[in-house]
């Protein structure tokens, strides 16, 4: 099953002369269970990219799917962005004056679920990402990498698929940066399907298909062997 | 670098077989440098000659035991204290071809980089999935990552080079 998909999409910040070309045409296509890595250099339109597949940010022209469903005839994007689409981002956005497990909550009560409710499905993720003996504790009383964890927690309450995560290694050492790639890893095995925007080399190889972005365009795509020839 | 200082820290450990020296070579490098015996005893006997390490008796099968001598651990010593020259290493083949590549007429420099970059990004993820699998304590791990590192130091110099050659072609 094809979770997102792009076709021919092109994305214009401004107008004539000093119109912004972001993206010239992308088409992808990224399978369920599938972590697909987007690599490029600054202004390549990576950022771009992952907006617009979010839902985050509307194409100039050309479509985007996610689960099958045209965002262009999405009324409400906030409702779908909450329900089907879990974003990781480099600066964490966790709210410091609610618990880990009152953040992972938060998008479940906008979503009008009950507190007990959101609780209970709070607790369980933050148990699968191996978080569920500091879920009381405040962000500024957990290391990097375990706010980078609850971010990807919150990212997947709910039933939730797909993960956007734009460098959500960014301010991490190597060891915990791998262990972050490590859970992402698991959760597509799991079957959700993670887009993944870094510059690092060595976490882009964690992904089963490897995509380099230039001026907006795709330049070329690496996908990782079925089998290692080692 | 030496079989031979690896050997030494093996041997530092206790009297060893060759094979076994072998097969914890490989089990430590995380079976990145596979030796074969000959090279094992063909080591060994070099160092017997220069005094580092001392064998026994020869068992009913002709096996050896080797072990250490003092100056073989002094060198061991010296080994793990001496930090590795940059000049030791070989030549890197890919920055001689890229040197050239700039140089030399009619080669579409864009071209050797890009087709580099997709062949790096490939070795990168096949040693991701093997240090996922690996499962042979921290000095397998530490070597996977060491690769890892330069593999990944590579990508991003291809990326830099990708950056100038666009800003010296604009």
């Amino acid at each position: 099953m094809t979770v997102v998909r792009l076709d021919e999409v092109t994305r214009v910040h401004g107008e004539g002369a000093a119109a912004v070309h972001a993206l010239k045409g992308v088409s992808l296509a990224v399978e369920a269970g599938e972590l697909v890595a987007v690599m490029g250099p600054s202004g390549s339109g990576k950022s771009t990219l992952l907006n617009v597949a979010g839902g985050l940010d509307r194409p100039t022209s050309g479509t985007v799917e996610v689960e099958g469903t045209d965002l262009a005839q999405v009324k409400d994007l906030a409702a779908l962005r909450r329900r089907s689409v879990g974003y990781v981002f480099q600066d964490l956005n966790l709210i410091p004056s609610l618990t880990a497990a009152e953040n992972v909550m938060l998008p479940r009560e906008l979503d009008g679920v009950r507190a007990a409710k959101a609780r209970h499905e709070a607790m369980g993720v933050l148990g699968e990402v191996g978080l569920a003996h500091v879920a009381d504790r405040f962000p500024d009383e957990l290391s990097g990498g375990q706010r980078q964890r609850v971010a990807i927690a919150r990212s997947l309450v709910g039933e939730r698929r797909l993960i956007l995560a734009d460098e959500p290694t960014g301010a991490l050492d190597t060891p915990t940066g791998d262990e972050i790639l490590q859970l992402l890893r698991i959760r597509c095995e799991q079957g959700a399907t993670v887009l993944l925007v870094t510059h690092e080399p060595r976490y882009a190889a964690w992904a089963d298909r490897v995509i380099f972005l230039r001026d907006g365009a795709v330049v070329d795509e690496t996908s990782a062997p079925a089998v290692s020839h080692r | 670098m030496s079989i031979r200082h690896g050997l030494l820290a093996l041997l530092s450990q206790g009297s060893r077989y060759g094979y076994q020296l072998r097969t914890e070579f490989e089990a430590s490098t995380g079976a990145t440098w596979p030796l074969n015996i000959g090279q094992v005893y063909t080591t060994l006997s070099r160092m017997e000659r220069d005094g580092l390490v001392a064998p026994g008796e020869a068992d009913e099968q002709g096996r050896v035991v080797y072990t250490i001598t003092e100056a073989g651990r002094a060198e061991m010593e010296r080994w793990f204290s001496t930090p590795v020259a940059q000049s030791d290493r070989p030549r890197d083949e890919l920055v001689i071809k890229l040197a050239m590549a700039v140089t030399a007429p009619g080669v579409d420099v864009a071209e050797v980089v890009q087709a580099q970059r997709g062949a790096t990004m490939r070795t990168l993820q096949e040693l991701t999935r093997a240090k996922r699998a690996a499962d042979g304590g921290t000095a397998q791990r530490l070597v996977l990552d060491s690769m890892i590192f330069q593999a990944e130091a590579e990508q991003r110099w291809l990326n830099h080079c990708e950056a100038v050659l666009n800003e010296v072609n604009a």
